[in-house]
């Protein structure tokens, strides 16, 4: 005869282990070897941060884009159907109804806007009116980037690797980027649709070269001034196969790049040292899911600097302009 | 003669049982065109890398494969490479694969064209999460018709954290990332 308390033990043991497993019971993860983790590049610094986010404006605009200040401060922001004149304060001043969806937005001295369809350039007046829109490029075009000064408009195109000097009656001058290995130039690498010019404050015409990682600066007659390359993941670098995905310049010759992969916008002061981080990638990517937008590559649409230096990010995720002001030590 | 004829009936008979009796094997072992199997969504997938362990086979039937007209032919590929390697070069310590699954080769400067080695992916999908994080996303991963054995339950499917994996005919066989000639961003 079993004495009882043995039958007790036995059960309790018995449901102790099923407890165990129970508990203990989870599938088998992949091993480091396997996963792929790039988080340790994705921290930034706190002391890094140089700016901060002093004002966020919602934007009732569907897919908005394209983002360019004008001369007396105004914001313009351009989306599907539609061009938004802003003040400095985020508050609309004027909504334009525009035919179809511009991937780019530039304004010129005299106040014409132009606006970078997919492809072909429309010139607006700067109540929206449409004065001009230009020849047609090739069905690869897909124009990215515009900036104009008072005798250019330069258009990125990233389908097509190009970037074209016109004047400001649509006329073609200068094609930029042909490919001349005789003389080592490859010309520009695009491997996405991310393809940025931008001016600096002496005017030269900086370009993206997206696949060399870095940025080269160009005359008008499409004469390759210099080059500044930084592949890298350490924060002073652009990571990945091409960045950076946005520019733009401060007025005291400072670059404001925005990167993908890793999203972050940061500053280089005027000799190109790392200066600081505008938006850290946990700024950027809080309030949206990547599965929601899966033809996002960045959240950051585009990027600008006003009058008053501080740098505009149009979040696309969130419908939004990011306006951040650096923080003064 | 009668007897000849006989022969060659009973001749024709057999081969005809055979060929009926192989037939019917070869239906039973191979799904029918009408038949159901698993494959993943791309669009869907966030490779945590289980379907690399999680296959009831060793090594997986999944696999990574390649969307060539969408590849940018990156020198820097971020699939190809580890992030922040030392030099942009095929020394295993600078490759992602970590089973140097990914062959690179030389087009121009500066491109390179890239292309898996069934045989050694494992289908962890390290490389996809690296070329979706930063580049165009043309590397994805796919569950290979002629190695998969179409369990009625996927032990991959079962635990995987995105919902990735579903049943299509067999007639689709894959769910391919782009059909079109875009780079990725729409």
């Amino acid at each position: 005869m079993v004495p009882d308390w043995v039958w007790a033990a036995l059960a309790i043991a018995v449901v102790s282990v099923a407890l165990a497993l129970f508990v203990t019971d989870s599938p088998e993860r992949p091993g480091d070897a396997l996963v792929y983790d790039v988080s340790e590049y994705e921290a930034v610094d706190a002391e890094d941060i140089r700016y901060r986010e002093t004002l966020r404006v919602a934007l009732e605009l569907e897919n908005p884009a394209a983002l360019a200040v004008d001369n007396n401060g105004h914001i313009l922001i351009a989306g599907e159907g539609a061009l938004l004149v802003l003040d400095e304060a985020g508050g609309e001043l004027a909504r334009r109804e525009i035919e179809g969806r511009p991937y780019c937005a530039a304004v010129a001295p005299d106040g014409v806007i132009y606006l970078g369809m997919r492809d072909h350039v429309a010139a607006c007046s700067p109540e929206g009116d449409v004065l001009a829109a230009w020849d047609m490029l090739n069905e690869r075009a897909w124009l990215t980037s515009i900036v104009a000064d008072e005798n250019h408009v330069f258009v990125a195109d990233s389908g097509n690797a190009r970037v074209y000097v016109y004047d400001h009656s649509g006329t073609r001058h200068t094609v930029i980027g042909e490919r001349d290995p005789e003389q080592g130039l490859h010309g520009f690498v695009v491997p996405s649709h991310y393809f940025e010019v931008a001016l600096d404050t002496t005017g030269a015409l900086w370009a993206t070269n997206p696949g060399k990682l870095g940025l080269e600066k160009y005359r008008e007659d499409g004469a390759l001034l210099g080059a500044w390359h930084q592949p890298g993941f350490d924060i002073d670098k652009f990571p990945g196969c091409c960045n950076p995905v946005h520019i733009a310049f401060k007025s005291d010759g400072a670059l404001v790049a925005a990167e993908k992969g890793i999203n972050r916008v940061k500053v280089f002061a005027a000799d190109r040292s790392f200066e600081g981080v505008v938006a850290a990638p946990e700024l950027l990517n809080a309030g949206w899911k990547t599965a929601d937008f899966p033809d996002d590559m960045t959240p950051v649409r585009d990027i600008a600097v006003d009058g008053n230096d501080r740098v505009l990010v149009l979040h696309g995720p969130l419908r939004s302009l990011l306006i951040f002001e650096h923080i003064n030590k | 003669m009668s007897e000849k004829k006989n022969t060659g009936r009973r001749a024709f008979m057999r081969a005809a049982a055979a060929a009926a009796l192989g037939g019917g094997v070869w239906l039973a072992a191979t799904p029918s065109s009408g038949a159901w199997v698993w494959q993943i969504d791309p669009r869907k997938c966030t490779q945590c890398g289980q379907c690399a362990t999680h296959c009831v086979l060793n090594p997986s039937a999944v696999k990574c494969v390649h969307a060539t007209r969408i590849c940018g032919y990156c020198d820097l590929c971020s699939g190809y490479l580890q992030p922040n390697a030392p030099a942009l070069d095929t020394g295993a310590e600078n490759e992602l694969c970590p089973t140097a699954a990914i062959k690179r080769s030389f087009v121009e400067d500066p491109y390179f064209a890239y292309s898996i080695d069934e045989t050694l992916c494992v289908g962890c999908g390290k490389c996809v999460k690296g070329c979706a994080q930063f580049g165009n996303g043309s590397l994805y991963l796919q569950i290979k018709r002629d190695l998969c054995v179409n369990c009625n339950e996927c032990s991959i499917a079962r635990d995987c954290p995105s919902h990735a994996i579903e049943r299509i005919p067999l007639s689709r066989a894959y769910i391919l990332k782009y059909d079109d000639d875009s780079k990725g961003t729409e």
